[in-house]
Formats: C-alpha cells, sequence, structure tokens
C-alpha cells in the first residue's frame, strides 16, 4: 500500500475507536436534529421567516460537526501526539512527522464527511429535509469553511504546549462557538448583547454563509463573511506555519 | 571500521551542561555501552547523535553520513528504542508493525520479527495493555523492522524484572551476532559488564573512560582483596618480602590475613607462597573489583547497582 494511505487508514481507524471524537462529531448532531425536529417539526413555520426548522438547523448542525473535528478532535490529537513524544519516535523514521499530522487532518476531514453523510441522511428520511442551492456550489463553500476550521485547529495544534492546554484552549473555543455561533441556536433568538459576541466568533459567519447557500441565495451577498473567513484561513495559516512545535 | 563518530559533542539546556565535549568511535559489529547514573547525560547523547536534538557544538557522522547534514539518510540505516516512547492511543501491536514496516525501503517483514520475539498472541492486543516487557520487545521490534545497521538502545531494561531483563540481554547479543552494532545505555554496572564489548562512564555530561570493562577497571586502579585464615600470625613479613603486596593486615580475633593487590596474579602469586612454605591455611579467596568499583573511584560518586 501507499506509504500516505496506510497512515492515513490507520489514523482513521484509531480515530474511530476515540469515543469522544464518535459521539460529538457523530450521534450528537443526530441527537440535536432529532430532539428538535420532534419539538419543531420540519413544516414551513413563521418563527424560521417561513422556512421549515430543521431545514434551517441542518447546515448550522453541519457547521458544528465542522468545529467538532477541527476545533477539538485534530488539535487534541496532535498536541497529545507530540506531548507523549509519539511525534518525535517517527521524525526517527523515514516516516515524516508531517505524514502523521496530514493523516490526522484528512481523517478528521473523513470523520467530518462521515458526521455530515448521516445527519443529511437522518434528516432526509425522518422529516424530509429540503436544500434549495446548488450542489456544487455548496460543496465547494463547505469545503471552504472546513478549511477556516481546521486552519484554527492546527494553529491551536500547533502552539499547545500539552494535551491539557489543548483541551483548555479548544474548549474556550469550541464551547462559544457551539452555542454562540447559530450552529446549535438560531442566532435570530439572540438578545441584541448576544448577538454582538456572536458577532466575533468566526464560525457564526461560516453558519451565516452555508447557511445562505442551503437556501439558493447568491454568494455575493455573503462578500463580508468570505473576506472574514479568509482571513481567519491567512491569519490562521501563516502563525500556524510559523509557531508549528514539533517536540 | 568506525560507524559513529563523535567529536567535541556539546548541548546545554539553558546553564546545565548536560553534554560537555564528549569524543567517540563506536566500532562496527560491537555492542558499545554508554554508563552512567540518571541525569548523566545518556540521553540526551544518543538524541544528539540520532539528530532527534540540536546539539550546541561539535560533530556526528554515522557511517560517513554527517547527521546534521543529511539526517534522512541516517534514518534509513539506523533503528532506535527511546528511553520513553508511548504510541497511539488504542493502536494495535500488528498496527503500529505495519506503519513502521510501511515507512522502510527494505523491511523485515514485521511478522517475522513477532515470532523471533514470542509476541504472535499479542497481534490484535492494544500497545498500551502489553506488558513492561512486551513493550520492550515491541520498541525493539519496530527499531529492527527497517533491517537497520545499526541499532541505538536507550535503556531497554530498567524497570523490567530479572527474568525479562535476561531476555532482553540475550536479544542484544543476538543483534551482535547478525552483524549489527549495538549502541545502548544503561545504568546497571552488571548489565554493561555482561553485555557490552567496549563501554564508557559518563557522568554530568563528561567523558570520564571509554575502553573494554577489563581495561576500565584496571585503569581505576582499584585493588583486589585477597582473604585466607591461618593460625600463623607470622606471616605478614614474608608476603610483604615476597613482593605480591605491601598492603597486608592480619586481624587475630579471627586469624583472617587481608592483603590488597593490583596485580593481576596476585591470588595464584599467594598461594604459591603459602604451599611452599608449608602453611596451614584455609579459605584463600578473592573479592575482585568491579565495575562498579571503579567508577566509584573514578567519578567519586555513586552509581545505582541492583
Ligand atoms: N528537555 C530538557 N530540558 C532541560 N533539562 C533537561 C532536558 N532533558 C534533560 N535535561 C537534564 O539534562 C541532564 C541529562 O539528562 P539525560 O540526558 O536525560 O540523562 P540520562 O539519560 O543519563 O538519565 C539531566 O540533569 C536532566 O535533568
Ligand atoms: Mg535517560
Amino acid at each position: 500500500m501507499n506509504k500516505r494511505l496506510m497512515i492515513i487508514s490507520i489514523e482513521f481507524k484509531l480515530l474511530l475507536r476515540n469515543y469522544m471524537n464518535m459521539f460529538f462529531a457523530l450521534f450528537f448532531p443526530v441527537m440535536m436534529l432529532l430532539l428538535f425536529g420532534e419539538m419543531y417539526g420540519n413544516e414551513p413555520s413563521e418563527f424560521f421567516n417561513g422556512r421549515g426548522g430543521m431545514d434551517v438547523m441542518v447546515p448550522s448542525y453541519i457547521c458544528m460537526i465542522v468545529a467538532v473535528t477541527g476545533i477539538m478532535s485534530l488539535p487534541l490529537t496532535v498536541a497529545q501526539y507530540r506531548e507523549r513524544k509519539i511525534l518525535k519516535r517517527f521524525k526517527a523514521t523515514p516516516i515524516k512527522q508531517s505524514d502523521i499530522l496530514l493523516a490526522q487532518i484528512i481523517s478528521n476531514l473523513l470523520l467530518t464527511l462521515v458526521g455530515i453523510g448521516l445527519l443529511l441522511t437522518i434528516g432526509k428520511i425522518r422529516f424530509n429535509l429540503h436544500f434549495y442551492g446548488n450542489p456544487i456550489l455548496a460543496i465547494i463553500v463547505l469545503l471552504f469553511i472546513i478549511l477556516s476550521v481546521f486552519a484554527i485547529g492546527l494553529l491551536v495544534s500547533g502552539v499547545a504546549s500539552n494535551g491539557k492546554s489543548a483541551t483548555a484552549i479548544s474548549y474556550i473555543i469550541y464551547f462559544p462557538m457551539l452555542f454562540l455561533s447559530g450552529a446549535t441556536m438560531p442566532i435570530e433568538m439572540f438578545p441584541a448583547s448576544l448577538k454582538k459576541i456572536s458577532n466575533v466568533l468566526p464560525l457564526t459567519h461560516a453558519v451565516k454563509l452555508f447557511k445562505g447557500i442551503w437556501f439558493g441565495e447568491s454568494l455575493f451577498d455573503f462578500t463580508k463573511e468570505i473576506v472574514i473567513l479568509l482571513i481567519v484561513i491567512i491569519v490562521c495559516m501563516t502563525l500556524a506555519i510559523k509557531m508549528f512545535k514539533w517536540e | 571500521m568506525n560507524v559513529i563518530e563523535i567529536s567535541n559533542l556539546s548541548k546545554s539546556y539553558k546553564k546545565l551542561k548536560a553534554v560537555n565535549n564528549i569524543s567517540l568511535s563506536i566500532k562496527q559489529g560491537e555492542i558499545f555501552g554508554m554508563l552512567g547514573p540518571n541525569g548523566a547525560g545518556k540521553t540526551t547523547t544518543i538524541e544528539c547523535v540520532t539528530g532527534l536534538k540540536d546539539y550546541d557544538s561539535g560533530s556526528v557522522h554515522i557511517h560517513g553520513i554527517d547527521v546534521k547534514k543529511e539526517l534522512q539518510k541516517v534514518y534509513e540505516i539506523i533503528g532506535l528504542q527511546l528511553q520513553e516512547t508511548i504510541y497511539q492511543d488504542k493502536i494495535k501491536v500488528s498496527e503500529i508493525c505495519q506503519l513502521f514496516h510501511n515507512a522502510y525501503k527494505n523491511p523485515i517483514p514485521y511478522i517475522d520479527l513477532i515470532q523471533r520475539f514470542g509476541l504472535e498472541f499479542k497481534l490484535n492486543s492494544y500497545v498500551q495493555k502489553l506488558s513492561g516487557g512486551q513493550r520492550q520487545k515491541l520498541s525493539i521490534i519496530l527499531a529492527l523492522i527497517g533491517n537497520p545497521k545499526l541499532v541505538f538502545l536507550d535503556e531497554l531494561t530498567t524497570g523490567l524484572d530479572p527474568e525479562a531483563r535476561r531476555d532482553m540481554w540475550a536479544i542484544i547479543k543476538g543483534l551482535r551476532d547478525e552483524g549489527r552494532t549495538v549502541f545502548m545505555t544503561t545504568h546497571y554496572m552488571e548489565e554493561a559488564e555482561y553485555l557490552c564489548d567496549r563501554i564508557c562512564l559518563i557522568n554530568n555530561g563528561e567523558l570520564i573512560a571509554c575502553d573494554n570493562v577489563q581495561s576500565i577497571i584496571s585503569q581505576s586502579g582499584i585493588e583486589s582483596e585477597i582473604t585466607f585464615i591461618s593460625k600463623n600470625n607470622d606471616l605478614k613479613q614474608s608476603i610483604v618480602e615476597s613482593g605480591i603486596s605491601s598492603n597486608v593486615i592480619y586481624n587475630a580475633l579471627n586469624n583472617t590475613y587481608t592483603i590488597y593487590s593490583a596485580e593481576d596474579k596476585c591470588i595464584a602469586r599467594t598461594a604459591l607462597l603459602l604451599e611452599s612454605m608449608g602453611i596451614d591455611y584455609s579459605k584463600l579467596s578473592i573479592k575482585r573489583s568491579t565495575l562498579d568499583d571503579a567508577f566509584i573511584k573514578l567519578t567519586g560518586g555513586n552509581c545505582k547497582n541492583e
């Protein structure tokens, strides 16, 4: 087997054996979907501006999955690998440390896609989910969002000195994003003060952008969001590359 | 032929000189041991030599390759066991072996190594669940998968029970018998004495001696201790005059003579002397100095011996 492929397949297996990741990336979003889906249903409703409740929520749950894999799972694993000198052990072989990092990124990407697939399938079957946008555009935008969120995760992976600080940093970034970005609860429900905080979070803009594309709105209506995410990508990637600590 | 050439290697952590101007050559096909107490600088030396740590000054060549310049080439030909290696959570023995096996150009089939070290029944186990001895066997397997000419072992036997340690000793000798060169560190004197063709002593980052075990002991000038029992309390003079040693003590309470001598044949000469004089004696014995004694003498320090 190709060397890189082998590393990816093994790292992916390891990721699937981690119950925390499995729970937050696969089951938690589905749980939210089922919980709120049973409460609100997916009929067009005034509360959701005449849209189906789940049609509105699923794109944000998708962003939530991206945040779990990109900001929690990836940095935690990488920081742990560094702390336990696993990266160092691989340095002394023809395997490169960067191959392991790459395998972790791709494994988390795969897990993201599995999580999204599961969510969409159950949403379609249980709540007859509707998608109004252009699928190709949606996929491109999704990849763009994944890139920006993973860039944040890479930066955290690169600078966290150990698993504990990675956990702390990830939680500090992840949980506000989870609840304040609109990924779990619609922003429309927030009071003005919370909306302000919400606006600082990159994921808020990701959710807004992806929701818009999901409902077939024009990309040009979201220049602000795109620019913000682009800045996040550039800044985080540059810092991550500059500051990444292998030991 | 020298497989490793280390010259004037130094490495500091802030103010602490962990490795201080060390020069060493390791020969093809030998088991070379670096011996020193905890904190002496063994791990730092191994990590500098294998390019895992950047050293401050000096140079290291492995098979003629400059470690600072062509590290990747070095990693193709060496195998390494690090003092503390933890593997990925929930990785299985077979998986970590595949991972390493895949990395090398001409690997030894890992299943052969697994069989050789008797870990077949653990292939499907999580690495975390292995016993200490099994985990060390695994780390040797991983060090050998690339079929390296040169193997680095950092405190391979520390923390193992006596039986597992003896297993490891046999394995290390086996590596040499296959024609590999072994660079190992240990803080067990008797391990170094038993295994190593040559050793170096290191303390506080400095090289104290480097030679084969016997030469180091004689270099240290520690005397052997010969004792025998005789009711004849008048032998001191004869022993000194015979030139065996001038340092003779007679303990009248238990009729015991003690002779201190650095000379190799001192016990034979004592026996000959006693026989030729027709003396009635018993329990003639010698306590030769060990590497441990030599180490203490050379460093003025101490080294754990178990
Ligand atoms: N990463 C590090 N940072 C600071 N000091 C270190 C580091 N690693 C080792 N040391 C110190 O350097 C000295 C040598 O350590 P080490 O090479 O691990 O010794 P040994 O392997 O012989 O036990 C010790 O005093 C140790 O505390
Ligand atoms: Mg050590």
